[in-house]
Order: structure tokens, then C-alpha cells, then sequence
């Protein structure tokens, strides 16, 4: 047998890359059972099975001979199924994740199957997909089913009086699932920014916390979607990644880096929300409490998919762009989109999903404008 | 002690195994096998007969144009015949004379007794001895050596590097040649220098040779335009371009060669011929090879004599039968071999065999970027390989956008392929858009000609 050289190869495959991604994951999964209870574990289960089977399914369709060809190949190999591959794993893990847990059973089977079937297989299969998977089947249940998907939906707390129920929310959430009655954090931080900052009692939240506020939105003991309310279990996942370089820290540094900029100086500069916030409420609080400026500006790093977002949606290898000036580009577009979804958009609290899917269509152009120079060549 | 290097390139485990083993002389084979297509360029002329006798050191084929070396009987014996036979770089026939070897290697009467002084020869003088010897680069791209020698007009030679990087795995010849003949390389260098005119030679040596380094520097002791520099251990850090980047900072522009850069570099086994040709007007009919592998019991070192038949090669290394690959050269350029019955020439630095073949299935491209990051050209090989793959496919611009994304300034090293998680078959892809791209040219040169010649007939129509 003859082969072409390089006839040495890396350690590094397609498939230890996207198994590890999954392990990587596995704790944020374990610790949603926890604070979400069983259903959590359903809507993973439901997921990542159909995630694995339209896989399947489609790359059987796809790929299979036969016939032997005169090849000596197993029946797997014969069937051209690429799920051991673990992409659809991690594109099932990744859709459960940014669903909650009081949707409906249909919802992850749905958001999977779109993801696997739509944004993935009909671009091509690996690789070839423009859009992140998981975030266009989260896209496609957000619009599909929108009580499902809001965690509002939960008795909610409305107006000004939320804080009232923000001891209920962090404090019973360790209580399992049952518990969970109040905005997820995100909500809260929406309120914060569009109803102004002279709310006295906002103040109180920003300046001295409230209980455990900011420990149990690092911990993962909040509302939220499921997998993304554990920050400290994703930033364990992909500092391991990072370590082997399976994902490019550029990415998620410029990207959380772009928002805690934007939380700190975007609202002295731009009003937003109804009822005329004052933007001029913000500058005192910045210059004569700076820790209740950091805790806000924590509290948009912390709170909602942000964290699940720059760590394992944006450095999707396949979407994101090739060079490293393009990563930190890219980072930073998801940045500058996701706060400006957060501060000013008006019917959305969250901007995770659909900044980093409009910067995955920007890649191209991004690679474009890095094209590095080449050995030899003048600029 | 220098550091610096090129931005990209690998480190693939070194498995230097062979790197503290005596160069052995090989035993003479009762056969010999002597290609005549041992150069980049035209190959030679055979100028024996069936049935002559010839001494070592006497010419079998001579050059063929300026681009092409002199061929020596690398034994004495008698020409059995010319065939014709596999050139093992580039998978076509070649003429090759065999030589049945009579065990006297008695030397040729044309070769000088008494050495001379390499003070004694100026740059013209040097230039023919060493295209009389048939030297040419020993590093694996068998460049005509006397080619090197002679610097383009316009174009100052200042600086000549003699290249012990040793970049690749498994291959350690060059490190122990420079252990075992230090001197010698210094003078070959020397003598390049006064060829080009250049005022600065600089070994270049990876860090994980320090003995080699230290063997160097022992030599170039006392001389203040020799030097030697040490670079950090990352493939491909003996490529003719990356070398001269890390050790000048200088970059070879696009399509040019090292001399528009001011530097020749020259491989240290190259130096050491170099030096033979001129001071003890010895022809290049023997080289140093490594001879290592997984299905090598023996591995080591060998002095062999150019034509010496893989066979005799493997048996000395006590190879085991079975072995599944056969690798001549390096592990990341070395080209698989489908025989063994293949005969050593001068490009020929390493035969590595392998109880299991390398070879990889393929997957997409998941866009990890780690080939662009790694590239030492600074291309885009994922772009290249996609494109490839799309001219399979009936793309035929592909070529074309290839061209744009630096198709030629690819040095074939296979970083790229080497990191790839999906196993892609970058380098295999890029030579293919390479040669489409040289078929292409061809098709619009004989298009030109054609239409030329239309022209032609229509004007003589017009004139009758």
C-alpha cells in the first residue's frame, strides 16, 4: 500500500475533537439534572437521540454503497453513517442546552432535528454548514413556540416588583426544579438597563447583591435554559479545551470582552427602553460606586447564554472564522451584538443566539478581509 | 545563541533512533545500479557501452545542458548493460547503466593523486570541478550544485548557508556527518563562499543536535565570517526558504530563489562533496543514509556507494520481511515506494520501512484552522485542498482560484496535512492543481501557436 506524503499525521482527529467537546460539556449536563431536575435529562436524552438518528438517517441516504465496490469494508463503513463522529452529539448537547426546562417534550426533538436535518445536512454535512446547527434549531423553537421557550413564563414578576421574588428565585432554586419562580437573571438585567437606574431597590441589588446573586449565577444555581446557567462548570469544560487547543480563547476573550466593555460605557452614552430611561443615571453610579458597576457588568458576563455562547457556540470551529485576527473580529462582532440586543432591544432579553448567528454570516467575509500575506508576497 | 525561526510550521515526534550510530560503510554490492536521471533537470547521457570496463570515478553519462550532472562509475567492474528503470523521486523510467563490480574498486586515472589547497582554485575553477564531480543538492531536490555556484546576473551573493537542520524525523545522515567530518563541511562551505563572492557562511544546526552544533562551532573557531546558528526543532525548519527567513530575516520573494534573497544554501552533505570535488578531485559516487523504521531491526547509518540496490540496504538493517511501506527519504516529504528494486542516487537521504502503511481516509473540512496557523508559506492549504477537490468535481476555474490564493508558493511540506483532523490529503490535492495549472499553460502556449501559425498561412494566402 502506498500512500501520499505526509506519511506521518497528528494526533488530533475530527472525532477526538468533537468527543472531547462533548466530555467537555458532560459536567454542565450532569449539574442541569440537578438544578432542573429530571426533566433536564429528558430533554438532553431527547436531543441528542434525535440529533444522532437524522444524522444517521441522512448520512445513510447519503453515503451508503451497496455494494463492496471490491472494497473490504465492514458494514458500518459501507453505511456512510458519520455519527461516530460526535458532531450530531455535541449539536444535540448544544441544543438542549439552550432550551428550558418547562418546554414541552416535542420542543428539543424538533430544535434537534432542524439543526441536524436543515442547518447542517442540507448545507453539506460537516463542515459545510454556514449557520451554527444548534443555535438555528434554538432559532427555529423560538419562533416556532414561543411560550415554550421564554422562562418568563414562569410566574413572573413584573414591573418594578421583581425584586421582591429574587430571594424566592436564588434561594429555592437549589431546591430542585419546583422551585424555580422568578425572571432568570437575564430578565432582571433587561429590567435594569431599560427601566432606568433610579429604582432604588435596583440600586440595592447592584451595590450590596442580593444574597448570593452573583455566586449562584457563576455556580449555575439561577433560572435560565438548561445548560447555560452554570458558568463555572462551562469555563471548566473549555479551559480544557482551550489547553489543547480545540477551541481558540480568542473567541470567547474578545467576545466577553467586548460585552463587559459595552455593559460598563454603552448606557452613558445610549438611553434605552421605554419610558425614557435616563442614561444620566448610570454615569454617577459608575463614577461613585464602581463595585455596583462591576457587579452589572458581572451580572451581563454571568447571566443568561453568554457564557454557553462565547465558549462553545462561537468557537465552533466550522462557523467561525479561519485566521486568528478573524477570531478576535468575529468575537468581538458577537460582543458588540449581544449587548446591543441586551441594553436596547425591546422584545428580546437575550442576544446570544441571534448575534453569533449573524456574525456566523459574516465568516466569509471575515476570512476574506485576513487573508494572511503570503511567504514572499508584499501586502 | 540564536533563537530565532519561522512563524508556522510542526514538531512531529522526532524518533531520531539512528542519531547516536557510526556511519558503516556499506560492502560493496556485487551490483550496481546507476540512474542517470539524478538531478532536477535534464538527466545525463549514458557514454558507456555494454561490456566496457570502468574505474571508479570514471564518467558513465554526462550532462545533458547547463541544468543537468555528470554521472561517475561509483565502482570498478564491468557495464552489463544500460536499462531502462524506475526513478524512485519521480515514478518515470530512467536509463540507468549496471555495473557488475569486480571488488578492486580500482580508481580511475583521470582522478589526482596529491590534494590540492582549496585556496588555490577561484570561483570558475571551483564551478567546474564540482559540475565535473556531478555534485548536486544532497538535501533530496538534486539541484545541479555547479548551478548554485554560479549567481545570476545582477544579483549579489552575500551570505551562504550550509543547511544542517535535519528538520525531518527518523533521518540523522547529516547529523552524523557533521559529528564525523566537521572540517570538511567548512571547507565545502568555504569554497561556496569564494564562488559566489559572499562574505558570510552561517551553518544552520536544530537545537536538538547540540553535539552536532558543538562540532561546528569547533570548527569555525578563530573565523570571523563563518557562524553557526541554532534554531529552535520545528518541521520545516531545514526548507530552503524557511532557513533563510529564520537565520536572515530575509524572505525569498514569490517565484524567485534564494539568490534573489543574497544567500545559497547548500546541505551540509552537499558541503562535504563540494569540498571532495575540489580539493581531492573526487566525483560523487557515495553518500550518507539513514536507514530506519519500525521494520528495521538494525537501523543505523550508511556510507553506500550511489547505485547500491535498496535490497543490500535491507538486509544490512536486518529488515523484516512483511513490512508493509517503504518511504525513500523523510517522513513528511519521502516518497512511498510499490518496490523495493529501486537503486540509491544522489537525493537519496533516508530509506525508512514500516511494518504498517500510512494511509488515511480523508474526511471534510470542519474549518479548524490549524493548517493556516501552521502553514510556514502562510497560505490557506484548507482553501487549496477545498479547491482541489472542486476541479475533481468539474470546477475547472478552480485552478485559476487557486493561482490566487498562492497555489505556487506552496513548498509541499505537508505541515498542513500533518495537523489536519480530518486526516485531508492537502499535499496530494495541491501537486494535482499544480500540475492542471502546468497543463493549462501548456494548452494556451500550443493555442498561441497554432493561432500564430493561422495567422502565417493567411498572410502567404494574401501574398499569393
Amino acid at each position: 500500500m502506498v500512500g501520499h506524503w505526509p506519511h506521518l499525521r497528528g494526533r488530533d482527529t475530527t472525532a477526538r475533537i468533537m468527543w472531547s467537546v462533548a466530555a467537555a460539556l458532560a459536567p454542565a449536563a450532569v449539574f442541569a439534572g440537578y438544578v432542573f431536575g429530571c426533566r433536564a435529562y429528558l430533554h438532553i436524552g431527547l436531543a441528542v437521540a434525535t440529533a444522532v438518528g437524522a444524522e444517521a438517517v441522512i448520512t445513510y441516504l447519503r453515503f451508503h454503497r451497496r455494494s463492496r465496490d471490491g472494497v473490504k469494508a465492514t458494514w458500518w463503513r459501507r453505511s456512510g453513517m458519520t455519527i461516530g463522529d460526535g458532531s450530531a452529539v455535541v449539536t444535540g448537547l448544544l441544543v438542549a442546552f439552550c432550551l428550558p426546562a418547562q418546554a414541552r417534550w416535542f420542543v428539543p426533538v424538533v430544535a434537534a432535528g432542524v439543526a441536524i436535518a436543515i442547518a447542517k445536512q442540507a448545507f453539506g454535512g460537516l463542515g459545510c454548514n454556514i449557520w451554527n446547527p444548534a443555535l438555528v434549531g434554538r432559532a427555529f423553537v423560538h419562533v416556532s413556540f414561543p411560550t415554550d421557550m421564554n422562562p418568563a413564563a414562569y410566574p413572573v414578576l413584573t414591573g418594578h416588583h421583581f425584586l421582591g421574588n429574587v430571594g424566592t428565585a436564588v434561594g429555592g432554586m437549589a431546591g430542585g426544579a419546583d422551585a424555580v419562580t422568578g425572571a432568570s437573571p437575564m430578565a432582571m438585567a433587561k429590567s435594569i438597563a431599560t427601566q432606568g437606574y433610579a429604582d432604588v431597590d435596583v440600586l440595592k441589588v447592584l451595590t450590596e447583591g442580593h444574597g448570593r446573586g452573583l455566586w449562584d449565577m457563576f455556580v449555575g444555581t439561577v433560572g435560565g435554559d438548561l445548560g447555560e446557567t452554570s458558568a463555572l462548570l462551562l469555563l471548566v469544560g473549555a479551559a480544557y479545551l482551550i489547553y489543547k487547543g480545540w477551541i481558540r480563547w480568542q473567541v470567547p476573550l474578545a467576545y466577553l470582552g467586548t460585552v463587559a466593555a459595552g455593559a460598563l460605557l454603552l448606557p452613558l452614552y445610549l438611553a434605552g427602553g421605554e419610558g425614557g430611561a435616563e442614561s444620566a443615571a448610570w454615569q454617577p453610579i459608575l463614577l461613585a460606586m464602581p463595585d455596583a458597576a462591576l457587579r452589572f457588568v458581572l451580572w451581563h458576563l454571568l447571566g443568561g447564554g453568554l457564557m454557553l455562547g462565547a465558549l462553545y457556540m462561537a468557537t465552533d470551529m466550522v462557523t467561525s472564522p479561519l485566521t486568528n485576527k478573524g477570531l478576535w473580529i468575529f468575537g468581538a462582532g458577537c460582543g458588540v451584538l449581544t449587548i446591543l440586543f441586551r441594553l436596547y432591544s425591546h422584545a428580546y432579553p437575550e442576544g446570544v443566539c441571534y448575534s453569533i448567528l449573524l456574525m456566523n454570516t459574516a465568516v466569509p467575509l471575515i476570512d476574506r478581509w485576513t487573508r494572511p500575506r503570503i511567504f514572499g508576497h508584499k501586502r | 545563541m540564536t533563537r530565532a525561526t519561522f512563524p508556522g510550521g510542526v514538531h512531529p515526534p522526532e524518533t531520531k533512533w539512528t542519531a547516536e550510530t557510526d556511519i558503516r560503510p556499506l560492502p560493496l554490492p556485487p551490483r550496481l545500479v546507476v540512474p542517470m536521471a539524478q538531478n532536477l533537470g535534464a538527466p545525463a547521457v549514458p557514454t558507456v557501452e555494454r561490456g566496457q570496463a570502468v574505474a571508479r570515478g570514471e564518467p558513465i553519462g554526462k550532462p545533458d545542458g547547463f541544468i543537468s550532472a555528470a554521472v561517475h562509475a561509483p565502482s570498478s567492474g564491468t557495464v552489463t548493460g544500460i536499462e531502462r528503470v524506475i526513478d524512485a523521486a519521480t515514478g518515470r523510467t530512467t536509463a540507468a547503466v549496471v555495473i557488475e563490480t569486480d571488488g578492486k574498486d580500482r580508481p580511475h586515472a583521470s582522478l589526482p593523486q596529491e590534494p590540492r589547497p582549496w585556496q588555490s582554485l577561484d570561483g570558475d575553477a571551483i564551478r567546474q570541478a564540482v559540475a565535473d564531480a556531478g555534485v548536486v543538492g544532497m538535501g533530496g531536490a538534486t539541484f545541479p550544485t555547479h548551478v548554485k555556484l554560479t549567481p545570476p546576473k545582477g544579483k549579489a551573493i552575500d551570505t551562504v548557508l550550509a543547511n544542517g537542520a535535519e528538520c525531518e524525523p527518523y533521518l540523522t545522515c547529516d547529523y552524523r556527518v557533521m559529528l564525523a567530518e566537521a572540517d570538511k563541511i567548512v571547507t565545502g562551505l568555504r569554497l561556496c563562499m569564494r564562488a559566489t563572492g559572499a562574505a558570510r557562511g552561517i551553518v544552520g544546526i536544530e537545537d536538538n543536535k547540540p553535539r552536532a552544533v558543538e562540532a561546528m562551532r569547533r570548527a569555525v573557531a578563530g573565523a570571523d565570517d563563518l557562524d553557526v546558528r541554532v534554531f529552535p526543532t520545528k518541521y520545516p525548519q531545514g526548507a530552503e526558504k524557511q532557513l533563510i527567513l529564520a537565520c536572515l530575516g530575509r524572505e525569498v520573494p514569490t517565484g524567485g530563489l534564494p539568490a534573489d534573497a543574497g544567500v545559497v544554501v547548500q546541505n551540509v552533505q552537499t558541503a562535504c562533496a563540494i569540498a571532495e570535488a575540489c580539493v581531492r578531485g573526487q566525483p560523487l559516487i557515495e553518500r550518507v543514509l539513514t536507514v530506519s523504521g519500525d521494520a528495521a531491526r538494525a537501523p543505523g547509518n550508511f556510507r553506500v556507494r550511489i547505485g547500491t540496490p535498496l535490497a543490500a540496504l535491507l538486509a544490512e538493517a536486518q529488515v523484516q520481511e512483511g513490512y508493509e511501506a517503504l518511504i525513500l527519504g523523510g517522513p513528511m516529504m519521502g516518497k512511498a515506494q510499490f518496490t523495493a528494486d529501486l537503486a540509491v542516487t544522489k537525493g537519496t537521504s533516508g530509506l525508512l520501512v514500516f511494518r504498517r502503511a500510512a494511509v488515511y481516509e480523508g474526511g471534510p473540512c470542519i474549518r479548524c484552522g490549524a493548517c493556516v496557523r501552521h502553514c510556514p508559506s502562510w497560505l490557506n492549504p484548507s482553501r487549496l485542498s477545498i479547491l482541489g477537490e472542486s476541479f475533481l468535481a468539474g470546477n475547472l476555474d478552480a485552478v485559476d482560484t487557486a493561482m490566487e490564493f498562492g497555489l505556487m508558493d506552496c513548498i509541499l511540506c505537508g505541515a498542513c496535512a500533518y495537523v489536519c483532523p480530518s486526516r485531508r490529503r492537502m499535499v496530494h490535492l495541491i501537486e494535482m492543481l499544480r500540475g492542471e495549472r502546468r497543463k493549462a499553460l501548456e494548452r494556451r502556449r500550443e493555442r498561441e501557436r497554432a493561432q500564430a501559425a493561422g495567422i502565417q498561412r493567411e498572410v502567404e494566402k494574401v501574398a499569393d
